[in-house]
Parts: C-alpha cells; sequence; structure tokens
C-alpha cells in the first residue's frame, strides 16, 4: 500500500494528532457557550419544545395551535422525549449549545438535576400577572418549581395522587361499595377472588406508585408525617414510618395486592389491565379523571388491545382508612411539569412569550385544564364540562367534580422535597419488605440512613 | 512506508494458517500492516477514546453534571465502589449470568448450525424464527415478556396444560426467579447471534476431514466433539470475548423488564452505571463504575483469547 | 452436510428435534403479533403507517444504515486483513486498544460524543449518527473477521505474493470473495445496529424530519398512557426489513460451504 509518508513514526503522530485534536475541540466546546446571547424578538421566531408531556403529540399539537391564534409568528416545534429517556437526552442537549429553547421540568428530582440550565422566570410571572403573581397561581406548584431561589419553570398543570380508582360496573356487579377500612378492603377482596375477578393491583416494580401507596398509607397513620419526614424535620425510622411499612406488607400478604405485583409496570401493564375490566381499583390520581370521558376511555381500551370493548364509569374514592385511627388520608401532589426557558436559548424572547401563554393567560391555562389530564395551576380555571362527556354523567360528574375542587386546598408535595437517592431508597423500603428480605423496623432503619447519606450527597 | 515487501523465502508451510493468526515458524507475510489498520484506529480509537478519557476524568470528581460546582475527589469514588453491597451484587449476577447465557447460547447455536446444514425440511423457516429475536428491540418486548412471565400469564398457563402447574409462580415478581427470567430472555435474543456466526465457520471446516472420519466408522456425535467444535474454535473464542463484554455492559432486558430489580435481585454493572449516571444524576460514580467495567472487559478478553492459545499449544 | 441420516427414522428424529428447540424462540414471536393485531387489528398497522413523516423517518434509518455498513465494511475489511496476515508491531495492542472501544455502556458516551460532535459542526446531520454508529460496531466486525481470515491458508496469499501481485491487489482479488460468508454476517449484524439504533438519533438528530423509524412508538407512549397494540404493530413493520436482509444474505454462508471454499 502506497502512502505519502516516509516513516511510520509521521504516521503515528498524526494519529496521535488526530486524537488529540478531536479532544481538544471536545473540551473546547464543553466551555461555556455564549450566555448572553440575544434574546430575539418577543412576537416571531422558531420555539424548539422538548418535553415528555403533554402526553402525546395530538395534545401538544392542540396547545401549539391555540397559542399560534394568539401569536401565529411563532412557530412552536414540539419533541416528543418519552420519559424514561428524559434524563439521558437532556443532560448532553442542555450540555451543548443545540439543546431546546423550551424544555419541561417535573419538581424535585429534574429540577434539581436541570434547573440549573434555566433562566428565572419569576420577573416573566409578575409580567404577566403582576406583582402578587404569586398568589394568582398554585402555591404548591410554585414552591416544586423553585429551587435555590430561582423559580426555574412556570407550572403548567398539577396532579395529585393518593386516592383510588375504581370500576363502578364491577362493583356495582357484587353489589360492593368502596371500602373505606382495610378490613372493608380485605372483604371487598376475598368476594371479587371468589368470583374470579382481581381485586387491586399495582405496579410495584416502579418507585413513583410505590411512593404514592407509602405516602398515602402514613397519611393514614398519621397525617402530615411523610412531608416533615421528607423536610428532614421528622426521622424514617420512627415507629410511624414502622407502621406504614406493616400495613404496606399486610397488602400483599392479606390477598389485596395483586400477585406478582413487584415484576409489574403501572403502564402499560397495570393501566391496562385495570380498563380491559381484569381488576376492580387501582391508585391512581387526578390525572386518571382523563379516563371518566367516554372517548379518552374508548380509546384506551382499545389500546389495551380490545376490540370493540364498551367503556365503563369509574369513580374516584378516598384512600381507606388502613390505620384503623379515624384519619383521613388526604390527597398530596404537586405540578406536573412546569415549562422552563433555557438560559442559553438564542430565541429567549419568544420562548418567554410561549411560557407565559401556556402558564398565565386564561386561554393557554384552560386548554390544559379540558384535557382533564392535569389540573390547571391558575387559579379560578377548571374544565369547561359543557364540552366534556362522562361515561356516564349521572354518575360521574358530581363526585368527580368534588374530587378535583378539593384539590384546590392540597397542600402536601409529592416530589418537590425529593431527590433521586431518596426515591431509590423508597423503592428499597417497599419492595424488601414486600417481598420479605427485610421486617418493616429493618427497613424503616435502612431507609433512615439512606436519607441521611442522600441528604450528604445532595446538600 | 514504502511499498516494497519483503518476503522472507521459507522452508516449511503449515497446513492452514494457525488459529490465532500467528502463522506456524517461517512462513510470515511481512507487509507492513499499519496503514491496514490506521483507518479503523482512527475512527474507533479517535471517537471513542475522547470519551473514555472524558470518562476517566469525570470519575475523580463528584458532580451531578449540571452545576457548576465540581469537587475534586480523587480516587474516593473508586474506594465507595469496593465496599458498596449493590456493586458486588451487580458483580455476582453479571459473572452468574455469563456463564449460563454463554454456556447454553453456545450449546444452542452450535446444534441449530450443525442441524441446520444437515438435511431438514423447511429450513429456512427455522432459521428466521431463531434470527427474528436477534432483531427485535428489547424496549418492545420487554412488556411482552412481563406478561408472559407474570403470576396470570402465557408462560404459567403452559405449564399448567402440561401438568407442571405446580411449578406456576409469579416469575418477575420474586427475588428468587427474577434473574432466571432475565437470562431465558437474553438467550432467547441472543442465541441467533451464535447460531449465524457458527452457521458461518461452519463453512469453512473442511469437507474432506469430516468424510473421512465417516469412512472411519465415526458417528454423529463424535463428528461433532472431534472435528465440528475445534473446527469452530476462533469463532467460541470471538464470542466468549463479545459474551463477556456483553455481559457487563448487559443493560436493556434488565432494566425494561424488571428495572434491576425487586431489590435489585435483576442488578446488572451496565444498570447500575445507568442507575447512578442518569437517574440519580452521580456522574463521578458513575464514571468509576464505566472505567471499572472497562479494565474488567478487557482483561477478560485477554484471558480469553491466553486460554485459546494456550489449549491449542498444549494440543 | 454435517449431521448424517441413514435412515428414515433418524430423519423424523432429527426434525422433531429440530422442532422443539424452535418452539421456545417462536412463543414470545407469536405473542408479540397476537398483540400488534389485538384491538384494531390491521388498523394497527393502518395507524403506525400513518404516523406524520413515516416514510421520512424509514428513508432516513435507510440512509443511516447504509452509511453504517459502507464505512464499517471497507474499515472492518482493510484492518481485518492486517491484523490477520500482515506485519504490525504491537499488533495485538492495537487490537486491545480497539476491543476497549466496545466496553462503555452507551449512556456514557453520550455526552462527550454530544459535545464532540457539536464541535466538529455535525450535530444534527447524518454524520452525527453514522460515524458513533460505526465506530462501535467496527471493533466487533474485526474481531469475527480477523478471525475469520484467521482459518485462511497462508500460501494462498504466498502464492499470489510470489506470481507479482501486490498486496492490495491480493486483498481486493482474493481476501474480499473469501470473505463473503463472514462479510454477510457482519453486514446483518451492522444493519441490526443501524437499524435499531434509538438514543444516538434521539440525542444527536434535532430536527424532526432527521428522525429514524425507531422513535416511531414513542408517537404511542404518552406519560399516562401506553398503546401497545400500535408499539408492537411498528416493532413487527420495523424488523421487516431485517428480516429481509437475513433472509437474502443467508444464501452466502451456503454458497461458502457447497464450493468448498478454500480449493
Amino acid at each position: 500500500m502506497h502512502l505519502p509518508f516516509r516513516s511510520k513514526k509521521v504516521l503515528r503522530s498524526l494519529a496521535t494528532v488526530a486524537v488529540v485534536g478531536m479532544a481538544a475541540l471536545g473540551l473546547a466546546a464543553c466551555s461555556n457557550g455564549d450566555s448572553q446571547a440575544k434574546a430575539g424578538s418577543a412576537t416571531s421566531g422558531t420555539v424548539n419544545w422538548w418535553g415528555w408531556t403533554p402526553t402525546n403529540s395530538d395534545e401538544a399539537k392542540e396547545f401549539i395551535a391555540a397559542f399560534n391564534k394568539k401569536y401565529p409568528k411563532i412557530t412552536v416545534k414540539f419533541k416528543l422525549i418519552g420519559i424514561s429517556d428524559y434524563q439521558a437526552t437532556m443532560r448532553p442537549a442542555l450540555a451543548s449549545n443545540g439543546g431546546p429553547d423550551v424544555f419541561d421540568l417535573q419538581p424535585g428530582a429534574y429540577v434539581q438535576q436541570f434547573g440549573s440550565y434555566a433562566e428565572d422566570l419569576a420577573p416573566t410571572a409578575k409580567d404577566a400577572l403582576g406583582a402578587d403573581w404569586k398568589s394568582k397561581i398554585s402555591k404548591i406548584a410554585v414552591n416544586g418549581l423553585t429551587a435555590k431561589g430561582k423559580l426555574a419553570a412556570l407550572p403548567i398543570g398539577s396532579s395529585y395522587a393518593g386516592s383510588l380508582w375504581v370500576n363502578n360496573d364491577l362493583f356495582s356487579k357484587y353489589n360492593l361499595k368502596p371500602p373505606t377500612t382495610l378490613d372493608e378492603w380485605k372483604q371487598v377482596c376475598k368476594t371479587f377472588q371468589q368470583n374470579n375477578v382481581g381485586c387491586f393491583a399495582q405496579g410495584a416494580a416502579q418507585e413513583g406508585f410505590d411512593q404514592d401507596t407509602l405516602q398515602a398509607i402514613s397519611n393514614s397513620v398519621e397525617p402530615g408525617y411523610w412531608t416533615k419526614a421528607s423536610k428532614g424535620e421528622k426521622k424514617w425510622d420512627d415507629p410511624v414510618i414502622v407502621k406504614t411499612l406493616s400495613i404496606w406488607k399486610e397488602l400483599f400478604t392479606s390477598g389485596i395486592m395483586q400477585e406478582g405485583a413487584l415484576g409489574a409496570q403501572q403502564y402499560p401493564d397495570i393501566n391496562n389491565a385495570f380498563l380491559t375490566g381484569k381488576y376492580a381499583m387501582v391508585m391512581m390520581g387526578s390525572w386518571y379523571t382523563q379516563y371518566a370521558t367516554q372517548d379518552a376511555m374508548t380509546q384506551a381500551i382499545g389500546a389495551a388491545g380490545v376490540s370493540g370493548a364498551k367503556p365503563f364509569p369509574i369513580l374516584p374514592i378516598q384512600f381507606p382508612d388502613v390505620a384503623n385511627k379515624g384519619n383521613t388520608s388526604e390527597m398530596f401532589g404537586d405540578a406536573d411539569y412546569g415549562l422552563a426557558v433555557a438560559s442559553k436559548s438564542k430565541n429567549r424572547a419568544a420562548a418567554e412569550t410561549f411560557v407565559k401563554w401556556m402558564a398565565t393567560s386564561k386561554a393557554g391555562q384552560q386548554v390544559v385544564a379540558d384535557r382533564l389530564d392535569t389540573t390547571a395551576t391558575l387559579n379560578g380555571i377548571s374544565p369547561d364540562f359543557n364540552k366534556i362527556k362522562f361515561v356516564d354523567p349521572a354518575l360521574q360528574s358530581g363526585p368527580v367534580n368534588d374530587y378535583l375542587k378539593k384539590t384546590a386546598s392540597i397542600d402536601e408535595p409529592r416530589f418537590a422535597l425529593l431527590n433521586a437517592d431518596i426515591e431509590n431508597a423508597f423503592l428499597a423500603a417497599a419492595q424488601s419488605v414486600a417481598g420479605g428480605s427485610a421486617t418493616p423496623e429493618k427497613a424503616a432503619q435502612t431507609l433512615q440512613q439512606a436519607a441521611e447519606a442522600a441528604k450528604a450527597a445532595n446538600g | 512506508m514504502t511499498s516494497t515487501e519483503r518476503v522472507r523465502s521459507t522452508t516449511t508451510f503449515a497446513s492452514g494458517g494457525g488459529q490465532n493468526g500467528r502463522p506456524r515458524r517461517g512462513l510470515r507475510l511481512t507487509a507492513p500492516g499499519l496503514p491496514w489498520i490506521l483507518p479503523a484506529l482512527i475512527l474507533s480509537v479517535g471517537l471513542i477514546y475522547y470519551c473514555i478519557g472524558y470518562t476517566g476524568f469525570l470519575s475523580t470528581l463528584n458532580w451531578d453534571g449540571a452545576s457548576p460546582e465540581r469537587e475534586s475527589v480523587g480516587l474516593r469514588n473508586y474506594s465507595s465502589i469496593a465496599v458498596d453491597p449493590v456493586f458486588w451484587k451487580a458483580i455476582t449476577h453479571t459473572v452468574v449470568f455469563f456463564i449460563v447465557t454463554f454456556a447454553v447460547q453456545t450449546i444452542l447455536g452450535l446444534v441449530f448450525a450443525t442441524l441446520m446444514h444437515s438435511k431438514i425440511k423447511l429450513g429456512v423457516i427455522y432459521k428466521v424464527i431463531v434470527f427474528v429475536p436477534v432483531v427485535l428491540a428489547p424496549a418492545i418486548m420487554a412488556p411482552v415478556f412481563r406478561q408472559l412471565f407474570a403470576a396470570n400469564g402465557q408462560f404459567n398457563w403452559v405449564l399448567e396444560h402440561l401438568g407442571l402447574g405446580a411449578l406456576a409462580q409469579p416469575w418477575i415478581g420474586q427475588e428468587s426467579t427474577a434473574l432466571p427470567v432475565i437470562m431465558v430472555i437474553t438467550i432467547w435474543q441472543w442465541t441467533g447471534l451464535t447460531f449465524v456466526l457458527y452457521y458461518a465457520a461452519m463453512s469453512q471446516i473442511d469437507q474432506s476431514l469430516i468424510e473421512a472420519a465417516r469412512i472411519d466408522g465415526a458417528g454423529n456425535l463424535r463428528v461433532l466433539a472431534s472435528i465440528i467444535w475445534p473446527g469452530v474454535r476462533g469463532t467460541t473464542v470471538a464470542l466468549g470475548i463479545l459474551g463477556a463484554i456483553g455481559a457487563l455492559k448487559t443493560f436493556d432486558v434488565p432494566w425494561l423488564v424488571t428495572i434491576a430489580g425487586p431489590n435489585n435481585a435483576t442488578q446488572f454493572l451496565g444498570t447500575y452505571i445507568y442507575q447512578m449516571t442518569i437517574q440519580r444524576a452521580h456522574v463521578g460514580y458513575g464514571a468509576a463504575l464505566s472505567i471499572i467495567l472497562l479494565v474488567v472487559a478487557l482483561v477478560m478478553a485477554i484471558v480469553l483469547q491466553a486460554a485459546a492459545r494456550e489449549r491449542k499449544e498444549v494440543r | 452436510m454435517l449431521f448424517e441420516v441413514r435412515s428414515r427414522w433418524s430423519k423424523v428424529a432429527l426434525q422433531i428435534i429440530a422442532t422443539l428447540l424452535v418452539l421456545p424462540f417462536l412463543f414470545p414471536l407469536i405473542v408479540m403479533v397476537q398483540g400488534s393485531f389485538a384491538g384494531a387489528g390491521w388498523g394497527n398497522y393502518a395507524d403506525v403507517l400513518g404516523v406524520p413523516g413515516f416514510f421520512r423517518f424509514f428513508l432516513n434509518s435507510a440512509i443511516i444504515a447504509a452509511g453504517v455498513i459502507v464505512l464499517v465494511y471497507a474499515v472492518t475489511m482493510l484492518a481485518a486483513y492486517g491484523f490477520s496476515k500482515l506485519h504490525i508491531r504491537f499488533r495485538e495492542v492495537y487490537f486491545w486498544m480497539l476491543l476497549a472501544c466496545l466496553t462503555l455502556p452507551e449512556v456514557v458516551l453520550l455526552t462527550p460524543l454530544f459535545t464532540t460532535t457539536q464541535a466538529v459542526g455535525l450535530f444534527d446531520t447524518y454524520w452525527a449518527v453514522i460515524l458513533p454508529l460505526a465506530a462501535l460496531q467496527v471493533p466487533f466486525a474485526v474481531l469475527l473477521t480477523r478471525n475469520f481470515i484467521n482459518g485462511l491458508p497462508d500460501e494462498m496469499f504466498e502464492a499470489a505474493r510470489v506470481d507479482g501481485a501486490n498486496s492490495f491487489r491480493g486483498f481486493v482479488y482474493l481476501v474480499l470473495p473469501l470473505t463473503r460468508p463472514i462479510a454477510a454476517a457482519v453486514l446483518i449484524f451492522t444493519l441490526i445496529g443501524a437499524w435499531n439504533a434509538y438514543l444516538m438519533p434521539l440525542v444527536f438528530l434535532q430536527s424532526q424530519d432527521m428522525q429514524t423509524i425507531t422513535l416511531v412508538p414513542q408517537f404511542f407512549i404518552g406519560e399516562f398512557s401506553n398503546d401497545q397494540t400500535k408499539i408492537l404493530a411498528s416493532a413487527v413493520l420495523t424488523a421487516i426489513p431485517e428480516v429481509v436482509a437475513y433472509l437474502c444474505l443467508q444464501r452466502l454462508f451456503e454458497r461458502g460451504l457447497s464450493a468448498g471454499a478454500i480449493k
């Protein structure tokens, strides 16, 4: 092979230079890009929006179309990134100069990990709603998206957990009433099992949903303890948490939790199973309201693989008083997501216009609310039920409306106070207790140690 | 680099080239080989080594990958890893996983390849069935497998219909059986690779050797053991190296099917790195784990290659 | 023929063994295809094909796969021949260096690759995906091909040399034809690697009209929903080109056998 070089050495050094050169370029790119980029025009331009939600591209299109009615000159391009890939994708994208202009943020881990790339949106909120803007938006949503004194994202919609949803047809078929205590729950499940119907199902392989159940149980044992422990004001190896874990274990041993729950995931496994009538109860929150409607449920049943199935009415119920202390297990939640504006964005002004419209304008928030998968964060906006068709309006409209109204007064957060490390510890506690490899006492101790380590690691 | 080649005159030729690439004494093509391998080196080494270097640098930090505050901690990440029980669990799982999946895949792949080289009707259909799993993305098959191995899933249904209903259990819902399920899924997915490679390698085996053995009265199994198995040695070693690296890196199946659970029962080095780097934003720790993975993988590859060479010389 | 079967009974036995072995592989495939027809039946496939830009995605995947295959084939053949038959000082060291590229998990590569592609100005182009994918496939391909070429006897190359052909000629007229079986295998697995690539196209390709076919299932996954039926349908559609490629290429393995290769 004939090459223009005379010696191997030259070739080798050229190769080295190539490698070093690439490395140097890479390192150079690592250093901060131009953070004083021009903000661009506020009423025209292209805005790149990346997020795991709106839950599908159709919903995003609807939002953008409504936005374009007011601001036709701003083109918004939405890129859907599945929530399971979100962190892996955003990490390099935000670190570089090629990232999005607008991106989704969720309270808790995401705000901690990516909040530093977002600009403070408090001035934008003030600009839109006036100096008392804080009183016009859901407080808990704003708090969840604030980190280190900066409002990293404007909340778009909230979601609340701690409730159960039941298949009303199955309950009436066997003349059962939704349970209000642990014993009633066991009874109901026994009846269902005798009739070969699943009682309750949970995707216990996943951290988020186990955490919801644990928090709901804990709220029944001692209201508000979970939040205090999350803040570090109380300990996780306290008898309250030990009792919580014992009740959690009882769900498994008493046959309430479905067999093999530790291997199931909420979406699609459990969701499909519930919507196809295989189980009578699931632990879902306010986002499940979307399936109370005719259209959404019919579509979801088709997606679950059943052709021509009839939708059935679902109803939200309070989490039962599993601790038998007469406490009401209150719901908890925070912003489902907020929109952040990347500080490196070259179209910051247009991006701010978009985010402002989505979060603080009546028109924007109404479109969000009418989708029913999140509740509006702007005070005073509620879904327009004249436009929404329930499966069984007589049965559902009262309870669902009450349910949504209640969410306005919820003051306990869901993810906002947590970080990824402690969430990992929750999952370990839940699974080790449910699987029998740890007693509730031991698991609570491990949880406390992990919480202390997490605090040390995350500051 | 000149274009003249020096051909050493030789005395004897070996029969065939050595399996390890180093020809028997005497014969040597001494044309300079460096320019030939340079494109590969520039492409792969050039692109990836920056990543390796970057990861090595990261492993000395305590950083979340985003905030401007980085703390340099030297080798502290490595010492933390040494006492991390989850890490050792992951290593144990990886070793067991590698041994079981490699053994089963090798046997199955070899048997299939041999069968397909013999007179079988509808061979094409068999080949396609074994091959299709290689092509399917784990992300898509994961819910299917969760469904299959669920307590009320199809696998238990089959067991009951075979009269083995007593064995029916929630396979991925309990710590004791989650790892075997992951291994089964992996074998399902990758046996096709082993099969295709053995099939290609067998095409190189000298037919006359087999005919001679048959004339000497050797049965099928003897032919398999003494001619075919040694004949595909190189492929077996290559698959061993790839299998070791793959086992260390394995991420898709244990993460998507069981999320490394329940309770770390299916935690692997690959999943642990993902958890630490992406989910929990301990980028330095994850980088240190990656460097350990790299070192272990290279050591395994070198050991496997050396062991293969040694056995050949002893024979 | 490797297994000899004399009696009719043995033929049947062999067929039964083969069938029993293949059944466990078939079972999940059946479940999957069943799932893809559940609900709306063929409507699922219609919906997948109706995803806006579907054929554009298909084309992008094809372009990227073609680029990766060509690059990997060229680089691999050169390198495998060099490693196998030619003289290189510290040959094994270079080989281990190459192999080390295989060991890093993909997620770890994302951030540094991202900054590199950006710095070199390749972000949001096909090259941003083709180059890293090729770089990751090359060590695997070289490992296998080198091994195959090792099995080719040196006499052949010696003979060609003596006849006056220089190294490169020998390469083109000897090595390339003889390595068809392994080249076919490498081609298939490179195709699979490139066609199924998900994370890299997701991160490195910004504009919607450069996305690949692996992104299609994402259209059916939302935060609160997960349409398995259509995801499975898109999986089947994505798999078809790969299976077709395999069917076309697997004949090359057989040709190697019947031609009595070396002779």
